[in-house]
Formats: C-alpha cells, sequence, structure tokens
C-alpha cells in the first residue's frame, strides 16, 4: 500500500517534470524560430484578429460583471465605515492590477487556446503536421510562432477592454443603483489611480498570452491518439493553461510588488 | 538509390522493424507489400526522416540521413517526395495554396506560381478548375492526385507512396496506378510504393515483402504468381494457412 502510493507519487513527479521540461523545450525552439526566421506578419495579423474578434464579447461581459459584483460588494463592507467614497479606487485598482489581466487571460484560454489545441491536433492526426515538414516548410515559423506572437500581442488589449468595461459596469452599478455620487467615484479613481497600476497589469496580460499560447500550441503539436486524442489535448491545455495563469499572476504580482 | 541497414524500431514494447534491410536502385519502380500493421508506413516516415529509427543505418544516394536534422533534413525533403495516405492536404487552403505552398511560403509572388501549379494540375490529370476548391470538396481519388501534384513541385528524385490507392473504387485505384507508373516514368524517379493492393504488380519492377519487422522476400514482379516463396505465396492468393499467422 505504502509502496504503490510512494510509487504513484514517483510517476506523478517523473510525468509533471517530463512535460513540464517538454513545453520549456518547445517554448525554447518557438522563441529560437522568432529570432532565427522570418517573421510571418500577415500570419500573425490574422491569428490576432481572429483571437480578438472571437474573445472580446466574452472579455467585456465578465470584466463588466466583475466590475458590478465588485461595486456592490465593496459598497456593503465599506458602507458599516462610511467609506463608499472609495469604490471606485477599489475597483479600478482590482481591475487593473487582477481581474483585467486574469479574466482575459482565462477567457481567451477558453475561447482561443482550446481552438488552437485542436486545430494543431487536428493537423497533427492528420499528417498535415508531418506534410509541412516533408515539403520543407519550418512547422514552428509556419504554424507555432504565428499563434504565440499574437496572443502576446493582443491580450493587453484585451485586457484594457476588460478593465474599462469592469469600471464602467462598476460606475453604472454605483451611481445609479447604489446612489454614490458620480464625482466621489471618478475623484477616487483619479486620486489612487497610477499610470503604474495600468502597464503592470498589461505587462502581466502580454507574460499570460505568451504563456497560455505557448502550452496551447504545445498541447495540440504533441496530440496523438485520434480524435479522442484531440479532446483530451485540448481539455489538458485549458486546464494547464489555467492553473499556469494562476500561479504566473502570483510570481508575477510578487515580483511587482517587490520593485 | 535508397539503402537500409538492419533497421530496427519499437514503440513501447512493440517491435516495428527488427533488422531490416532493403535497397532500391535508381529509377527502380518497387512495391513494398505487407499486412496491415506490419510496419510498412513506419519504414516510409524512417527514410524521409518523420520518425528516428532506434538503430540501422539509412542512405539515400550514398548519404547516412539517419541522423541528419535541421536544414540537412530540409535538403533530404526536397530528394524525396513523400505521398500520404490521405493525401494530408491542409484544409484551411484551397487547392492552389495547397499545391503552390512551398513557393508561396518563401515569398514567390502568386503570377508566378500559378502557371506551375496548373502545370503540375495538369500533369496529374486534374482541370485548372479545381484550384479554388477546398479539400473537403474534393473525392478521394483527386485528393490524391492534388497531394502528388503538391509532391511533383519540389521536382524530387525520390517518390514515396504511402498506400496510395487505399479506400478507392477499382476504376480510381487504376487511374491512380497508372498516374503513378507515367510520373515514374516521366520525371525518371526512384518509386517505393507501399500497398496491400496486388493490382501493384502491374506496375512495379521489383516487389518486396515486408513480414514481422524484416523483408522476408524481394523479387522481380513479373515472375510473382510463380514465387515458390511461401509468405509470397500465402499473401497474394489470401490464403488463411502460412508462415503469416493472425
Amino acid at each position: 500500500m505504502i509502496i504503490k502510493a510512494i510509487n504513484l507519487v514517483g510517476k506523478t513527479t517523473i510525468g509533471f517534470c517530463n512535460e513540464a521540461g517538454s513545453v520549456a523545450v518547445f517554448t525554447y525552439r518557438a522563441i529560437e524560430t522568432m529570432f532565427t526566421t522570418r517573421i510571418k506578419f500577415k500570419k500573425v495579423f490574422r491569428q490576432a484578429n481572429h483571437i480578438g474578434i472571437n474573445s472580446l464579447s466574452v472579455v467585456l461581459l465578465t470584466g463588466g460583471a466583475i466590475g458590478a459584483i465588485m461595486a456592490l460588494h465593496t459598497h456593503h463592507g465599506l458602507e458599516k465605515f462610511a467609506a463608499e467614497s472609495y469604490i471606485g479606487s477599489i475597483v479600478f485598482l482590482a481591475m487593473a492590477r487582477e481581474f483585467g489581466p486574469v479574466i482575459s487571460a482565462i477567457m481567451v484560454t477558453g475561447r482561443a487556446v482550446s481552438s488552437m489545441t485542436a486545430e494543431i491536433g487536428s493537423m497533427r492526426i492528420t499528417e498535415q503536421i508531418d506534410a509541412l515538414k516533408t515539403l520543407s516548410i519550418n512547422t514552428f515559423q509556419y504554424l507555432i510562432v504565428p499563434r504565440i506572437l499574437a496572443t502576446t500581442i493582443i491580450m493587453p488589449f484585451l485586457s484594457l477592454f476588460c478593465t474599462a468595461c469592469g469600471v464602467l459596469f462598476g460606475y453604472i452599478i454605483s451611481v445609479y443603483a447604489l446612489g454614490i455620487n458620480p464625482e466621489t467615484y471618478q475623484e477616487s479613481i483619479r486620486q489612487y489611480a497610477e499610470l503604474g497600476d495600468i502597464t503592470r497589469g498589461l505587462i502581466k496580460a502580454g507574460i499570460f498570452g505568451f504563456l497560455i499560447s505557448s502550452i496551447g500550441c504545445y498541447k495540440g503539436y504533441t496530440t496523438w491518439g485520434g480524435a479522442k486524442g484531440v479532446g483530451i489535448a485540448t481539455t489538458q491545455s485549458v486546464v494547464y493553461a489555467n492553473v499556469t495563469i494562476f500561479i504566473a499572476d502570483y510570481i508575477i504580482s510578487s515580483f511587482m510588488t517587490m520593485t | 538509390m535508397i539503402k537500409i541497414k538492419d533497421l530496427q524500431k519499437s514503440f513501447d514494447q512493440k517491435k516495428i522493424t527488427q533488422g531490416l534491410d532493403l535497397e532500391v536502385k535508381d529509377n527502380e519502380f518497387i512495391a513494398v507489400i505487407g499486412r496491415s500493421g506490419e510496419g510498412k508506413s513506419v519504414l516510409l516516415k524512417q527514410i524521409v526522416g518523420l520518425i528516428k529509427p532506434d538503430a540501422g543505418q539509412i542512405f539515400i544516394e550514398d548519404e547516412n540521413v539517419t541522423n541528419i536534422a535541421g536544414k540537412e533534413r530540409q535538403r533530404i525533403f526536397q530528394k524525396c517526395g513523400y505521398v500520404f495516405q490521405f493525401a494530408a492536404l491542409l484544409d484551411s487552403l484551397n487547392v492552389f495554396e495547397n499545391v503552390g505552398i512551398n513557393l508561396l511560403e518563401e515569398g514567390v509572388p502568386v503570377k508566378e506560381v500559378k502557371p506551375k501549379v496548373i502545370d503540375k494540375i495538369e500533369k496529374v490529370g486534374l482541370n485548372p478548375e479545381v484550384l479554388d476548391k477546398y479539400p473537403s470538396e474534393l473525392s478521394g481519388g483527386m485528393k490524391k492526385r492534388v497531394g502528388l501534384a503538391r509532391t511533383l513541385m519540389l521536382s524530387p528524385k525520390i517518390l514515396l507512396y504511402d498506400e496510395p490507392t487505399t479506400g478507392l473504387d477499382p476504376i480510381t485505384v487504376r487511374i491512380i496506378h497508372e498516374l503513378i507508373k507515367k510520373t515514374h516514368d516521366r520525371h525518371k524517379a526512384t518509386s517505393l510504393v507501399i500497398s496491400h493492393d496486388i493490382e501493384i504488380f502491374k506496375y512495379a519492377d521489383t516487389v518486396a515483402m515486408l513480414h514481422e519487422g524484416k523483408i522476408v522476400y524481394k523479387g522481380p514482379t513479373k515472375d510473382i504468381w510463380e514465387c515458390d516463396n511461401p509468405y509470397i505465396h500465402q499473401f497474394i492468393r489470401g490464403l488463411p494457412e502460412g508462415p503469416i499467422q493472425s
């Protein structure tokens, strides 16, 4: 029983290290390709357009909802201390620093990264990737680099829209449902918000974009086992990407608060 | 010329090729036959480097290509054209983009690529009207022809076909076989066709039989029906009894 448990822990640890190592090598190859081959800007733009348009509506919707909910909850707590005037700054700071990048990364994972994995995975199992190789086409340059670059570039924009939508809905709820003075809401933001809050959020979003697209492309590129394999790879890419977002969020936030 | 020496490959515990030796001469048209799951496709993929062998050596035109990678490997791809079992056309691209992909990716203008693509499309017996169609709009036979046209764009000296007639009706099978033969003669290429379709004997010069990871027979196709090799005898007649056990 104990040996079985140790075996299981050992196997899981080795499996995790193997997977993490493979993702690292894959990402290194992608970065190397970015710097050693010609970047196909047309493909990057097409992908960015695809990811942005696909994800924008859900990013706005969830950003707005988070902003509205936060206004409601903070009002409930701050009311006890007669500190409702801080709602604007709390909603803004939370959206710009945390919720904007994190929520948009989660939404992009669900909408675009999953489809990236499924698309590349289908190409893998139908030998389309092998066909590209036999035609002397660099598969990283053709398939992987445009997707990673596009997600990294588009994520800060989505995060910005998410933040703006959250602050706007926080304003609407605060002013029209909770009776906060519009000037108070705006003044609170002006008083406490700094440009650094926005830029840090945008940097975070860019890093999230790079990480989740690398995972999505890696899972697609290494898919095996037919249609079932594509399903498994897609599920895994969404799970791994979401877990990575939260781990990376903690690490980046710790680093940013230190500097 | 392709020379394979003592090729070995396993997937987990399953041994696929076990000390396989094969030699294909320049301009030879060889058919490699064998039962499903014997590793015929794996053999082809090892030749072009899509799968790395565990041991053994592969020579293409006297150059050892077993362990080469990167740009060197791309040079081999230029010599060896690979026609996939189900054509492996990129489903997000139309026929023109599929066939001309190599040149288009190099940045060659469309107006220069188009005549070359039309030439190859006509050589495989298709009408240029198909250029705007997507793979999902093509029949199985048409997809295989487009796949062959795409391979011919690189003007390879060696053509490798992975079960080119799987899933096709007898008439299309014949058309594809004739097309392979015509392409072989026209390009003075070395052709290696993986098949379990005995119709291929009408077109190939030589036949090799793969069984349990080794070549158990290699000889001219013209004598195949008189051949007393027990594996060949059983396989081409489809007999349930013999050295090949299910």
